[in-house]
Formats: structure tokens, C-alpha cells, sequence
């Protein structure tokens, strides 16, 4: 498991979130109801649908995040981060660089096909400017020792470090779908 | 630092347009700047403190907003390059700030200490000329708006601002324009839908 030091962790994170942010500002939140609620050209997700889907992630580990910081406000940060082997595994198959493989969207965050797009891409942007203050509190928190049960099974609980990336390598997975998207049918 | 050389170039421009400073002014106000900046969502002034910096925004857009303990919110001002920041008022009064300035996005400025520029107005009759009449200008701007709110409907608000900051809708999450605005985002996210770019 490769480990990285914790400062560098953190601004990588920093800087995924802001483009993720950025992107969507400029482009998303800016398109016609039509566009944003277009089905996929091979009847995949509209950019509506990838978002929430994003959303119902968010739903279920911003709160998580923000009750372990709370409780961690004593821990103090190790120089370095290091992936667990699940929480690795988890990332690596999530990331659009090294997960090329497609995967069902698991119960509870399957998006409705009917949503009021708009609504839906001002959740993203409120949660991703949360997600970016939680990454900046835990510059002083240990990242390997604060662990969050995830989403789809509580008995599994990853670090906190991983869960960032966990979740940072997700969203990017699906604004580049939603991307694809827009460039076919936009 | 070359940042402070272009920041200072920005500062001589913005300040020419509103009064320009004889040569030996400029020269004492130019050495009170310091670069600085600030990532997204960083709260630069708190309300309840004072207000301890005059900012030049170089980059980056930024509010000025109240929000108090029944959750009301009221985004008052956005600030962006080239303008002054910081909470003005606070600043000249130097009593406790009502209101909160953060950035909205990654943002670069010069700013000058009150206590560094203080001395100055009190030395220089055009320095101290220069910050009335830009204080009195931003006053102009709030009184604009004003009128806006009071008497201007939903639409012609939104088409004042994209007439005023075209570029502040790909920059800013709408949220924050919709609340300047005084309007639900629905209401915003409708004309949104109707306007084609």
C-alpha cells in the first residue's frame, strides 16, 4: 500500500473537489432543462440522474464525515496517509483511470428518472462546497485512525482518508459521464 | 514578487480612474499593499470583529453577506477584479463588522492594514480625498441597488445583472446570485432555463 504525506493528501483533495466545482458552476448549472434531463444517447443516465446519484452518496457519508470530525477533534495528523487495502481496492476501482469497468448502481442510490434538474445540481454544488470544508478540517485530524462505516454495508468501516478519495474519485467518474454526455448531446 | 508588481499596477489603474494621487502619494500608498490570497469559501472577515484590511481584488469573486441566528442570509455585495474589497463601513468606523466577506472562488489580492493607511489620509489631502470618493462611489452602488429591489420585478433584476456581470453565472453557484437577487432559487432557475447563451 503505497502512503503519501498527509499535507499532500489533503491539497490533491483540495484541488479535485475545486475542479469538480468549477465544472459545474461554468457548464451544468448553466444548461437548459431539456439538456440536463436528456437520457443518454445508449439510454444511460441523463446528467440530471448522474448527479443525484452523486447525491445520494453525499446524503449518506457528509453526515458520517461531520459526526467523525466532531468526535476527532482531539486526534492529531500523522505525517503520512496510508490506504488500507480495501479502501485502495474500493478507490482503484473507482477511478476513471484505472476502473474501466462498468458497475450497477446499488440499491438506495439509484437515481429517479423524474427530477427537478436544477434542484438537483444546486445539491451537488452545496455538497461538494461541504465536502471541501470537512477536507479542510481534517488537515488536523489523523486520516488513519478516524474510520467511516460505508454506505452499502455498516460492518465495513474505511479510514477517513479513504473515504475522501473514495468519494472524490466517484464524482469524478460521474461528471465525466456526464460530460460524455453533453459533448454527444448538448 | 512579481504578483505585487502586477497587483500594484491594477491598484494604479483603479485608483486613476477614480482620483489620481500626485506622485509623491502614490509613492508613500503603493508601499502599504501586501499580496495575499485565499482558496474557495474562506471566510476573510467574521462578523462581530473588526475589520482590519482594505482589500484590492486582483482574482476571484467574493461577498459581503449578513446571516444571523434565525438562518437569514442576505448576500449585499459581490466583489471582483479590479474593485476594492472588505467590509468598507466596519473598516472606516472601526467598529465590529455586521457582515461576513468570504471568497466564492480562489481568489488573489494586495491588502493595506487600516493602521498603515490611516497615517496616510491624515498626511496626504488627495489620499484622503481618493478614500471618500471611492467610499461615496460604493455608496452609489448600494443606493442602485436599492431602487432594484424595491421597485424592479424578478426578471428585470436577473437581466440587470447579467447586463452588469455577464460573467458572474459561469463563476458563481446560483444560489448565492439568487439570494443577491432577493428570489427563490426556482424563480432563478427559470429564468435560467428561458435564457440561451
Amino acid at each position: 500500500m503505497t502512503a503519501i504525506p498527509h499535507y499532500e493528501l489533503i491539497e490533491l483533495l483540495e484541488k479535485r473537489i475545486e475542479l469538480h466545482l468549477q465544472q459545474t458552476i461554468y457548464s451544468l448549472q448553466n444548461l437548459p432543462e431539456s439538456v440536463l434531463l436528456q437520457p443518454a444517447a445508449d439510454g444511460g443516465w441523463s446528467i440530471a440522474q448522474c448527479l443525484e446519484h452523486l447525491n445520494t452518496y453525499g446524503d449518506y457519508y457528509l453526515p458520517q464525515i461531520k459526526i467523525a470530525l466532531s468526535k476527532a477533534s482531539h486526534s492529531s495528523p500523522s505525517r503520512l496517509f496510508q490506504s488500507s487495502w480495501l479502501g485502495e481496492y474500493f478507490i482503484k476501482m473507482m477511478e476513471p483511470e484505472t476502473g474501466k469497468k462498468k458497475y450497477k448502481a446499488f440499491k438506495g442510490h439509484i437515481p429517479a428518472a423524474r427530477l427537478d434538474a436544477y434542484a438537483t445540481i444546486a445539491k451537488f454544488i452545496q455538497q461538494q462546497e461541504e465536502l471541501l470544508s470537512y477536507v479542510k478540517q481534517a488537515k488536523a485530524v489523523n486520516l488513519n485512525e478516524v474510520r467511516i462505516p460505508i454506505s452499502i454495508t455498516r460492518l465495513i468501516r474505511l479510514k477517513l482518508g479513504d473515504v475522501f478519495q473514495f468519494i472524490v474519485a466517484h464524482d469524478e467518474r460521474h461528471l465525466q459521464q456526464a460530460f460524455r454526455h453533453l459533448s454527444t448531446n448538448g | 514578487m512579481p504578483q505585487l508588481s502586477v497587483g500594484l499596477e491594477t491598484l494604479h489603474t483603479l485608483i486613476n480612474s477614480i482620483h489620481p494621487l500626485s506622485e509623491e502619494s502614490w509613492h508613500e500608498f503603493q508601499g502599504i499593499w501586501r499580496p495575499f490570497s485565499a482558496k474557495r469559501k474562506e471566510l476573510l472577515t467574521v462578523a462581530g470583529e473588526r475589520e482590519r484590511y482594505l482589500y484590492v481584488v486582483l482574482e476571484g469573486v467574493q461577498r459581503i453577506y449578513y446571516f444571523d441566528d434565525q438562518l437569514r442570509e442576505a448576500t449585499l455585495v459581490f466583489t471582483y477584479a479590479p474593485s476594492f474589497g472588505g467590509v468598507i463601513d466596519a473598516l472606516m468606523l472601526q467598529h465590529p463588522s455586521r457582515y461576513f466577506y468570504e471568497t466564492l472562488t480562489p481568489s488573489l489580492f494586495l491588502r493595506a492594514s487600516i493602521h498603515d493607511l490611516q497615517p496616510l489620509t491624515e498626511k496626504h489631502a488627495d489620499i484622503s480625498f481618493l478614500i471618500r470618493q471611492g467610499a461615496t462611489l460604493a455608496l452609489s452602488g448600494v443606493l442602485e441597488r436599492l431602487v432594484e429591489l424595491q421597485s424592479y420585478s424578478a426578471e428585470e433584476r436577473f437581466k440587470q445583472l447579467l447586463r452588469r456581470s455577464p460573467h458572474i453565472l459561469q463563476l458563481v453557484p446560483h444560489k448565492y446570485l439568487a439570494n443577491y437577487l432577493g428570489m427563490d432559487a426556482t424563480n432563478f432557475s427559470k429564468f435560467i432555463n428561458r435564457m440561451r447563451m
